[in-house]
């Protein structure tokens, strides 16, 4: 049997052993006795299936739980309770052949050697993953002309800017083509163009070799030009699990009413919905109103004032995520 | 697998070339209490005749001959690693195929030895020329001999040294603990007198420790000074320790990264 799904999440749970004691040397002495931990829940009971070449937002807030279910999922962390397959596998014994079909990429470090050029270090990625020379040189071929590596390569790491290191990184975390891919804020501290250059990359990745992508980002860009689906954690529980777009009208079932009125004209339209702030400086006065209202109060709205110009907007996707943190997602 | 090596070897050998002057200084340190106790020593003796039957040329070849034996059968794996399980960067490794410490912490001991060999002959050439020793005891066979004897040496030292590494899963204090470990290897290993002149009951013990076969051992076999028994013998106790020093560390690795996994990497 094919199995059409890449990630099977059942129940998994992750809780921590805190060390913990009050401040001051009497706290110190006796905890020296006696150690005094707490238990910290970072991922609870948390479910979720993706299928092979989808690409996934793992989104909450910091410390949701977002990259201790990452290093579960990579096989770097055993979970305190609950099941996970990936490809098949338990990722927490690491098998060889597990560990030749998944990456993880974490921010800035992991798989460079920081005193020698990328290039070695690459070679050295070459015999651990057992490519042949040809796999080698075509997909380092296909990674330089994705990522522009060039020359940056052949200079030691460290002297790299963040942003050529990130790129180095992902080639260094892509050689193998792995089939599934983990990634922890990739694009975390890089400029909009470097950040732009990474998530077109990730895109063509997914498209030419179907992998599938489960990535974390703090970075609403990326989750929009990546991602269809997303999973929202919060506290270590699962919020919300769908569709990018099914997401404003579950959480915030709301409309933005755009309004233009002739200059100069004061105008108190609180009494129609809430008045938010206007970010574009195009004049316009923003009003909040339930997705439910937005056609009674559009008429209101036109039959009271000289309306000049009149939009409605679906919330920005920021704003919905957000609050989906903050409370329950209705399913 | 040997593509793995090789390439390993090649970025260890680069990137120990980037800090080739902090290994100079390392270099210079670790030379400096066997060239003073070859001098210390061969000159009490070239004065007093002999000390415990060792003349003064025993003495030279000794600390010459343990100058080389002890590049060898040295192992470095605790500063390799134990920062990498104390800051949690082991976990770049852990996601790599292939085994941390048995492939890359291995392989890069090796390309630390034949570095500090390249700066290590030429010192010991002119110390040669220095106290002109005689090294006619020394055979073809008996340096035939000595290699498995360095070889079993070096791996009883790396398994120790990997264990004592691993102990870092639990603890951070695992630097004192590698202190207390050098201080027995000195006491019981030859490495600053040779065992001949250490109280019997020293040396006595020492005779089945692991650690005289990391120095004393293969430096009297070069030198052609043990009857075939007792070299017999000590490749039986080579073969022993190298096994238990395997388990040992296969037993706390597999442990430790069960820890590392639970407590968070």
């Amino acid at each position: 049997m094919i199995e059409t799904e890449s990630l099977q999440v059942q129940s998994l749970s992750k809780t921590y052993q805190v060390p913990e004691r009050e401040p001051g040397l009497g706290a110190a002495v006796r905890s020296f006795f006696k150690r005094k931990t707490k238990d910290v829940e970072a991922v609870n009971q948390v479910s979720f299936t993706v299928r092979s070449g989808e690409i996934v937002g793992f989104l909450g807030p910091n410390g949701a739980g977002k990259t201790t279910t990452l290093k579960m999922l990579s096989g770097l962390l055993h979970p305190t309770a609950g099941s996970a397959r990936v490809l098949g596998f338990t990722p927490w014994e690491r098998k060889p052949d597990f560990l030749r079909a998944i990456t993880l990429v974490m921010g800035q470090r992991n798989r460079l050697s920081w005193d020698i050029p990328a290039a070695d270090s690459l070679l050295l990625h070459q015999a651990i993953y057992r490519l042949s020379d040809a796999d080698y040189k075509k997909t380092l071929a296909e990674l330089d002309e994705l990522l522009e590596l060039g020359p940056i390569l052949r200079k030691p790491v460290r002297t790299l800017s963040l942003g050529e290191r990130m790129k180095c990184e992902l080639a260094a975390g892509l050689l193998h083509r792995p089939q599934v891919l983990f990634l922890d804020e990739p694009t975390i501290g890089l400029d909009l163009t470097a950040q732009a250059r990474i998530r077109t990359f990730l895109k063509e990745y997914n498209r030419r070799t179907q992998a599938t992508i489960l990535l974390t980002s703090h970075y609403m860009a990326d989750v929009t030009a990546l991602c269809e689906r997303i999973v929202i954690i919060h506290h270590g529980k699962l919020k919300y699990d769908g569709g990018l777009n099914d997401l404003s009208r579950r959480v915030a079932p709301v409309k933005l009413i755009g309004v233009a009125l002739p200059s100069g004209q004061p105008a108190d339209l609180s009494r129609y919905g809430t008045l938010l702030p206007n970010e574009n400086n195009d004049g316009k006065y923003l009003v909040q109103v339930p997705a439910a209202e937005v056609a009674a109060i559009t008429a209101r709205l036109l039959s009271d004032l000289p309306v000049h110009d009149l939009t409605i907007e679906d919330p920005p996707i920021e704003a919905v995520i957000e609050s989906a943190f903050n409370e329950q997602v209705p399913a | 697998m040997l593509r793995i090596y090789q390439r390993l070897w090649h970025v260890n050998w680069a990137e120990q070339w980037q800090y080739r002057a902090n290994l100079l200084m390392y270099l210079l340190f670790w030379l400096v209490s066997p060239i003073v106790y070859l001098a210390v020593w061969t000159t009490i003796a070239g004065a007093q005749g002999s000390i415990n039957g060792l003349t003064a040329n025993d003495f030279a070849t000794y600390y010459l001959t343990l100058l080389i034996v002890d590049n060898l059968t040295s192992d470095i794996t605790i500063h390799l690693l134990a920062y990498k399980i104390q800051d949690g960067t082991l976990s770049g490794e852990l996601l790599k195929p292939i085994h941390p410490i048995i492939t890359g912490t291995l392989t890069n001991n090796l390309a630390f030895k034949a570095l500090t060999l390249l700066v290590l002959i030429p010192v010991w050439l002119v110390l040669c020329l220095l106290f002109q020793p005689d090294f006619s005891g020394v055979t073809l066979f008996n340096v035939l001999l000595a290699v498995p004897a360095v070889a079993l040496g070096f791996g009883i030292a790396f398994f120790i040294g990997a264990s004592i590494t691993c102990v870092a899963f639990w603890t951070t204090r695992v630097y004192s603990l590698n202190e207390l470990y050098y201080a027995v290897v000195v006491l019981f290993s030859g490495q600053f007198v040779p065992l001949d002149i250490m109280p019997p009951l020293i040396q006595n013990i020492a005779q089945y420790l692991p650690f005289q076969l990391l120095k004393y051992f293969p430096i009297q076999l070069i030198l052609g000074k043990l009857p075939p028994e007792v070299i017999a013998r000590n490749l039986a106790l080579d073969v022993i320790w190298f096994v238990a020093a395997a388990l040992l560390f296969r037993w706390i690795w597999r442990n430790g990264v069960k820890r590392f996994s639970a407590v968070g990497a």
